[in-house]
């Protein structure tokens, strides 16, 4: 047991693979592995993160993991009733961009985005915010809880009823778009039905409508009987006068929904390298022993041998949400304008609410070609340097305090908007500066300070001379190009906020050695490998022997050390997860 | 004050295109050669070339059923002579100014689709547009068909799969697929951002990345693509060495159409065509690319304007193949119009909006010919062809049987394909360059230069 797992994976046996595991001389539970599990089962661990999690060992931080801070529930309520004042789906993004940062239970934020790409629903074609938005709380609710009454409610989403035409779907035109995606992607995978099986479970769906049309209200689930067929259907062999419940019931009987979703979530949280076969039987076993538990199989995976070896590790394909979040959690020292994220991470191929079709995003190395991996470059840049866009050509409200959530009896269009959530000034290591919780009682008057006595959302003062609201448009709009820029002229530096720096000098590094040591420990949780040091050294040391004191404190230095990160930022293994 | 369009035209004129060449970092350059000298690092997926004719094409007069006494009644003053037009048979002509369509068709490799639209069809120029675009006549999508193509398509060497070349909104037929497309005229989408010390970031990206990898795992395979990119940067840089002549940004007002313009001159067919043949001679490993050229609403004095349209399309066509010389057989390009025109001229020696119209679709794998009968001049629907073959046909036959993209997938539906393409045929070198021997690879045919001196373009 104390052994390690074969270096081959073919080698390794299941059954010691997913046995739980414990810290040992070999693999302590250090910074490296610490990274590791924030990466896979959060958005990359803060600075602050990585020290409680060392303070508390593995097991209690895994635990935390799973159940989130405690304040966590009351929190996302909170955050649940803010989202249902977005309008535009640039804000919805930039509101779920703030609960995975915020929400203080990262890793069901973590999960919320693998059933999103599971169920993948796009506003493409649903083109109605809330329902989105909806649609988004269903997947949070069960993203840890169990598959069955998890599938079931996403059969009846209002969001997924349009997505999939289950409008059409009538006893005298049964429309199959539904039946067949229940079957292909969101429980069995390709070859674990018949097109006969197919047929009869869009039978069995028809009726199941939200078009209003019954008690008008276009967003509500409906059973309409006189659209329904209720005749006998034949579904995996087995007859009976099935409804859209029997086939949901039916589809989970299945050995293979198991044995698909392990697989899935094995690629999301383990490895995007095809597990030889048998690995993930005991894992497939259990999980049906479960009902499927999500959280059980979670924990399981994520506190096993396997995962914590060299199997694991960097053994996937950061996604673009990792990516992007993951940076700014390692090193910018507040929260940046999240609404800024919005656009690199569709360059990246991401775009939240916006999956390019049912089957999802191509994931693992289908993220990176030419122009998503020089997005991610250029993205690194931006974190790297400081220099947000919103911060610096948004104007308007100077200095103004503003709610992030409105008093549930304000009318609509006082309601402060998502600019909140693009200017929050908290900071997510730090506790201090954190959101205070109210709870649920004061909601209302917490609505007027929002979330405590701290200014939390403050607007900038107005740069430039722009006009309120400046050139920073919806979803899509391009950034305003800059002119050809004048080569030597020095980047002005960077709002403390932003400023890399801030976290990475917090510690005196005495040397340039110092420095980039830390470096690797922020952003990769371990020391820069020894080939690349020497370069990032010498690029610091900018021709000189050795830096005092002073220099190390100078601003020109500060410059090189942002510079250096984004080196860093744009390494292959940054790339993985 | 100015809007973000007037903005764009003035810092984002063709010639500023150039801005893209110099922030491209210079150590780029040896990651291209040694990409270049990489046998697999040339593509050789399949590329489709799409080319929109703005405005509605005046599908009529560009093949013309000369041989249809009805033709030359219902067009008193445009029609084309049986003397003019290029002939394709007894009763078919081209345009007398496509010249280089009609070598193309008699070498088999050119197929002029006839009769294509859609039902109900909308006049209205963006309405159509859109339709085509979004390849829905309900217009329910909200995703260009080309970019719903993108997550079912294979990019082998990790290329950016689609590019629009041109200096407007990316169009919407390319909309929708995050991460898939660039538009060359817009800087921002494709350079790398190295503020404050240039130079040395440079050379330490280049130390960085130029490892050696001793295990074929998954960070080498990173750093392939992270290689790639820069030699993407590169070769977009070299692809565009020369375009435009003038390193300053100036206002650029689109050129008066009169055909022509350079193999350099983006505000031309044939420049936009050129840099899209150099990007493919390149291996940018790039499969869609999309160009147009406007002019096409001819409503009064059509002749002379229409004219130098086709003889842009022809030329451009043409002269884009030539160059292309080994690479040829692995594109194929399609011409579309948001609609034809009234069958009747009007009063003003021009036509209205009409209906159903032609399509060419190029290239040396395509089955050569004339698909569908030329819709009938007697039967007419308010004045207007009556179209028999839906565009979504032809979309779905390139992206089956050209692209390798489950059509059903993209266009909801399933259309039965036309013998378009036929990926088994032989080709022969393009008259351009012979492939050299002992498989080395043929070199690319001599393009014209660009302009020696900026200032003559003046």
């Amino acid at each position: 047991m104390a052994e390690s797992l074969p270096s081959e994976l073919s080698r390794v046996d299941p059954a010691d693979a997913w046995k739980p595991w414990r810290p040992s001389a070999a693999t302590p539970w250090d910074r490296k592995w610490v990274a590791h599990l924030y990466r896979r089962a959060a958005f990359g661990p803060s600075p602050a993160e990585t020290d409680r999690a060392l303070a508390d060992g593995f097991e209690t931080t895994l635990d935390r993991l799973m159940t989130g801070q405690p304040d966590a529930p009351a929190l996302q309520d909170l955050f649940a009733d803010a989202g249902e004042y977005f309008k535009d789906p640039l804000k919805l993004r930039a509101w779920w961009l703030y609960v995975m940062l915020e929400g203080k239970h990262p890793l069901r934020e973590k999960l919320t985005l693998f059933w999103h790409n599971h169920f993948a629903t796009s506003f493409a074609k649903v083109q109605r915010v809330h329902l989105m938005f909806e649609q988004n709380l269903t997947l949070r609710k069960h993203a840890l809880g169990k598959f069955r009454p998890f599938l079931l409610d996403m059969s009846k989403d209002t969001a997924m009823l349009k997505w999939l035409d289950s409008n059409q779907n009538i006893r005298s035109a049964p429309n199959e778009n539904y039946a067949r995606e229940v079957m292909e992607l969101f429980s069995l995978g390709v070859g674990n039905y018949t097109e006969k099986d197919i047929q009869e479970a869009a039978r069995a769906f028809t009726g199941w409508h939200a078009d209003g049309q019954v008690n008008r209200d276009e967003d509500a689930f409906e059973f309409k009987p006189e659209y329904h067929d209720a005749g006998p259907k034949t579904v995996f062999g087995q007859t009976g006068n099935w409804g859209g419940e029997d086939v949901v019931r039916l589809c989970c009987d299945r050995p293979a929904c198991g044995r698909f979703l392990v697989g899935k979530l094995y690629a999301f949280l383990v490895s995007e390298t095809a597990p030889p076969k048998g690995l993930l039987v005991p894992l497939e076993n259990r999980f049906r022993a479960s009902d499927y538990d999500i959280a059980d199989l979670v924990k399981t995976m994520l506190g096993s041998r396997l995962f914590f070896s060299a199997h694991a590790y960097r053994k996937r394909v950061k996604w673009p949400v990792e990516y992007a979040l993951g940076a700014v959690r390692g090193v910018t020292p507040g929260l940046v304008p999240l609404a800024d994220l919005v656009d690199p991470l569709a360059k990246m191929g991401q775009t939240l609410f916006a999956p390019p079709n049912v089957k999802g995003w191509r994931t693992g190395t289908d993220w990176l070609n030419s122009a998503t991996l020089l997005a991610r470059n250029n993205f690194a840049e931006t974190v790297a340097t400081g220099n947000w866009p919103r911060i610096s050509t948004r104007g308007g409200r100077g200095g103004a305090t503003f709610a992030a959530v409105a008093p549930p009896t304000a009318p609509v269009a006082d309601v402060a908007e998502a600019d909140t959530l693009m200017f929050a000034e908290s900071s997510p290591g730090a506790p201090s500066g954190a959101p205070r919780l109210v709870g649920p009682a004061d909601q209302v008057q917490a609505a007027a300070g929002a979330f405590g006595a701290a200014p939390v959302y403050v607007a900038t003062p107005p740069v430039d001379g722009l006009p309120p609201g400046g050139p920073s448009g919806g979803a899509g709009s391009a950034p305003v190009p800059k002119g050809p820029a004048p080569a030597p002229a020095p980047p002005p530096p960077p709002e403390a906020k932003f400023d890399p720096t801030e976290v990475l000098f917090k510690s005196k590094p005495a040397s340039v050695a110092a420095l980039v040591k830390r470096m690797g420990e922020l952003l990769y949780g371990e020391e820069v490998s020894p080939a690349a040091r020497g370069k990032i050294e010498k690029f610091l040391l900018d021709g000189k022997k050795t830096l005092g004191e002073k220099d190390l404190d100078s601003v020109a230095f500060r410059q090189r050390a942002r510079e250096a990160l984004h080196a860093l930022m744009c390494l292959p293994e940054y790339q993985l997860n | 004050m100015f809007n973000r369009r007037d903005f764009l035209s003035r810092t984002l004129g063709g010639s500023s295109l150039l801005a893209v060449g110099s922030v491209v970092p210079e150590f780029l350059a040896a990651t291209a050669r040694a990409a270049d000298t990489d046998p697999k690092a040339k593509g050789k997926d399949t590329i489709l070339v799409v080319v929109e004719l703005t405005g509605g094409n005046d599908g009529l007069n560009t093949v013309a059923p000369y041989g249809d006494d009805l033709y030359h009644k219902a067009r008193p003053t445009l029609a084309h002579t049986r003397k003019d037009v290029q002939k394709l048979d007894d009763y078919h002509g081209l345009h007398p100014r496509m010249g280089e369509l009609k070598q193309l068709f008699d070498k088999k490799q050119l197929a002029v689709v006839q009769g294509v639209g859609y039902p109900n069809p909308d006049r209205s120029h963006f309405e159509s547009m859109d339709i085509w675009q979004l390849a829905d006549p309900r217009r329910a999508q909200t995703t260009g068909w080309l970019a719903r193509s993108i997550p079912g398509m294979s990019v082998s060497d990790a290329g950016v799969p689609g590019m629009y070349i041109g200096q407007d909104r990316l169009p919407l037929a390319m909309q929708g697929a995050d991460g898939g497309v660039i538009s060359l005229a817009d800087r921002e989408s494709f350079h790398l951002k190295l503020t404050g010390n240039g130079p040395p970031r440079q050379k330490l990206l280049q130390d960085l990345n130029s490892g050696d990898d001793t295990q074929a795992d998954l960070a080498a395979f990173v750093r392939k693509r992270q290689l790639q990119t820069y030699t993407s940067l590169k070769k977009i840089e070299e692809a565009l060495a020369g375009v435009g002549g003038n390193t300053q940004p100036q206002p650029q007002p689109r050129r008066p159409v009169k055909g022509g313009g350079d193999n350099f001159d983006l505000n031309s067919l044939t420049g936009k065509l050129g840099l899209i043949g150099r990007l493919i001679n390149k291996g940018l490993g790039t499969r869609l690319y999309y160009a147009s050229l406007a002019g096409f609403d001819t409503h009064s004095g059509q002749a002379e304007q229409h004219a130098d349209l086709l003889g842009e399309v022809s030329t451009s066509i043409g002269s884009f193949f030539t160059g292309l010389g080994a690479e040829a057989g692995r594109v194929v390009l399609v011409t579309y119009s948001e609609f034809g025109r009234r069958v009747k001229e009007n009063g003003s020696r021009g036509t209205d909006h009409g209906a159903a119209s032609c399509m060419f679709v190029a290239g040396p794998k395509v089955t050569g010919g004339i698909v569908g009968k030329h819709p009938k001049l007697d039967d007419l629907s308010d004045g207007d062809l009556k179209y028999h073959t839906d565009f979504r046909r032809v979309y779905a036959t390139l992206l089956d049987g050209w692209l390798g993209v489950d059509s059903r997938g993209v266009l909801g539906e399933k259309f039965e394909p036309l013998p378009l393409i036929d990926r088994a045929k032989k080709v022969e070198p393009p008259g351009g360059p012979v492939p050299a021997k002992n498989g080395q690879k043929a070199t690319s045919p001599a393009l014209p230069p660009p302009p020696a001196a900026p200032a003559v373009k003046e």
